[in-house]
């Protein structure tokens, strides 16, 4: 689709953006990856499962709303649970989403000396989503390295019921996963660099289970913030350039911590759930593009003016972000949006999204 | 014969045992009760459910947060393991009867987990069906045991869908039953959307919400 006034291409938008100049317009985009294939008439299983069929579902969907085909991703590139060899399954039925965790490979605390690393070109989903990555470079699109974070891949590992017990109980085992979490990470991503080169990778990260729905800011700053500024190290000895973050859920009060570290390289894309303001977001972050917020339960279950109007508000706030922002949804795209809500967010950056 | 202040230091022990999430000392204390006679309800009421009191504000104030409430939770549940089965509690002291499970397609079940450890300690009794609850079971398991309260849970956008449908076969089934509703991407705009009566953003505030509907006027 393209939108009445477009005066950029969605590469050209997306360039002004990293090279903080103003773009024709607000980009939008959309995590959209289970959306996308149903869009298309795929099954859930299918955005998961079918690297060919997801790839075309996002770019045709992207192209249907507007959308910059970034964020684009065929879920997780790095899934704790599976890649250490535990047991993992497609969604699938009426309710599922997302891929589901049957068996956890670390069940007690014997299990975590034991844990080896796995193979980072084999293990869990890796080729697959390497299938999917040579089709965003066939595509002259950014290659997408999408892990959560060392914390959450940890947490991943061993369950993060567990995780958070002993976080409080056996702090030295949170330690160990997050290494193994954050080697893993690492190896597989050199795999990557290997293929593609630095500078095509475009590396995003999620961090769900750090919000404050979850743990303290206290703990945030103890144990996973350690990891955030180790990451981005070690980005930066790969060489790899471009970043993105999706701060997921309420982090209100970690906010302030990653603020005063903010160890990506500026700009870099930072996304944030409908929890956090964007008037804040772009206070603490001004050297950073501020990517959100839409509430996906909204988008849902409201109606499509209701959408409209928090899109008018969201870009409102947005375009006054000094390092610049895209629209989009505040978490990823629920499957069952209705497609007039979904495109109500274009309609207001097609009505309200224009830079003079 | 213990004396009064024994009495009241075991059972300020066993609430701190509980807000300080040492199992161990709450497992102890507990044991110590039952030998100096201490009434098993007792303990539980003002030991084991006191200290959840102050768990419950301690998270409301953003002091404790869910590890803390994780551990205070498996000391309170092990000091009721060794009380429970002294308990002679009648009909007429529990507070309510609540079912509570995650719905299909949902695996996430901490808040859930949560949730029934704040009606436990305040003193319902609650029927925990698990995650990933086929929407039939919810039905069934209401029309076994006739709950006041029915607690369904969705951390999911996709598995929130499920809500309306089990809320609409609750209804049909049992028109007076109170549905209550929580998890990450539900509100009380989306509560009432779905034909819910109650809605409580945390599993503190989701005990003040089921007693708020059952004195509502029917």
């Amino acid at each position: 689709m393209q939108l009445r006034q477009d005066r950029m291409s969605s590469k050209e938008r997306m360039e002004a953006l990293f090279e903080s100049r103003q773009p024709d317009r607000v980009p939008i985009g959309a995590m959209a990856t289970v959306f996308s294939s149903k869009n298309a008439g795929y099954s859930v299983s299918t955005a998961y499962g079918d690297p060919e069929k997801s790839f075309y579902a996002m770019l045709w969907t992207a192209e249907q709303y507007g959308w910059e085909p970034i964020p684009q991703y065929f879920g997780h590139t790095v899934l704790g649970a599976l890649d250490f060899g535990g047991r993992v399954r497609l969604p699938m039925g009426e309710y599922e989403g997302a891929m589901v965790v049957e068996s956890y490979p670390v069940k007690t605390e014997n299990d975590v000396s034991d844990l080896k690393m796995p193979d980072p070109k084999t293990a869990g989903r890796i080729p697959d989503v390497m299938k999917f990555s040579k089709l965003q470079a066939a595509h002259d699109l950014p290659v997408w390295f999408f892990s959560r974070s060392p914390f959450c891949v940890a947490a991943n590992i061993c369950g993060l019921n567990q995780f958070l017990r002993w976080m409080v109980k056996k702090p030295e085992l949170c330690e160990r996963l997050m290494k193994m979490a954050i080697d893993h990470i690492f190896n597989v991503l050199r795999y990557w660099v290997e293929t593609f080169g630095a500078e095509r990778v475009f590396v995003y990260m999620s961090s769900p289970s750090e919000s404050n729905q979850v743990i303290s800011p206290k703990q945030f700053e103890e144990f996973a913030l350690p990891y955030h500024i180790e990451y981005h190290n070690r980005l930066r000895t790969l060489g790899i350039k471009r970043f993105g973050f999706h701060i997921c859920g309420d982090h209100n009060l970690n906010l302030p911590y990653l603020a005063e570290v903010s160890p990506w390289p500026h700009p870099s894309i930072l996304s944030f759930g409908h929890e956090v303001d964007l008037e804040v977001a772009a206070e603490f972050f001004p050297d950073d593009i501020i990517y959100g917020n839409i509430e996906p339960a909204v988008i849902q279950t409201g109606s499509p003016q209701q959408v409209y109007e928090l899109s008018k508000i969201a870009i409102e706030k947005g375009k006054r972000a000094p390092g610049g922002f895209i629209l989009g949804p505040g978490c990823g795209l629920p499957a069952a949006s209705p497609p007039v809500n979904v495109f109500a967010m274009t309609k207001a950056v097609d009505d309200f999204g224009w830079y003079e | 014969m213990v004396s009064e202040e024994r009495i009241e230091e075991i059972l300020m022990g066993i609430r701190d045992a509980v807000v300080s999430y040492d199992e161990e000392a709450c497992v102890q204390l507990c044991k110590v009760a039952l030998k100096r006679g201490i009434d098993a309800y007792e303990a539980v009421i003002r030991g084991l459910a006191a200290g959840m009191d102050i768990v419950g504000e301690l998270y409301a104030k953003k002091e404790y947060f869910v590890p803390e409430l994780l551990l205070c939770s498996d000391a309170l549940y092990a000091g009721l393991d060794i009380l429970r089965p002294h308990l002679k509690m009648e009909e007429a002291e529990i507070k309510g009867r609540l079912i509570i499970g995650v719905v299909e397609g949902d695996i996430h079940d901490i808040g859930k987990n949560l949730v029934k450890t704040m009606f436990e300690a305040a003193g319902w009794e609650v029927y925990d069906l698990g995650k990933d609850v086929k929407l039939d079971r919810f039905v069934q398991e209401q029309q076994r045991i006739n709950a006041q309260v029915v607690g369904l849970s969705a951390l999911m956008t996709t598995s929130m869908l499920a809500m309306p449908r089990v809320i609409e076969m609750l209804r049909a089934e049992d028109p007076n039953v109170k549905i209550m509703v929580g998890g990450a991407p539900l509100t009380r705009d989306i509560a009432i959307q779905y034909g819910a009566d109650g809605y409580a953003p945390d599993a503190v505030a989701a005990v003040q919400e089921a007693i708020k509907l059952l004195e509502a006027p029917q």
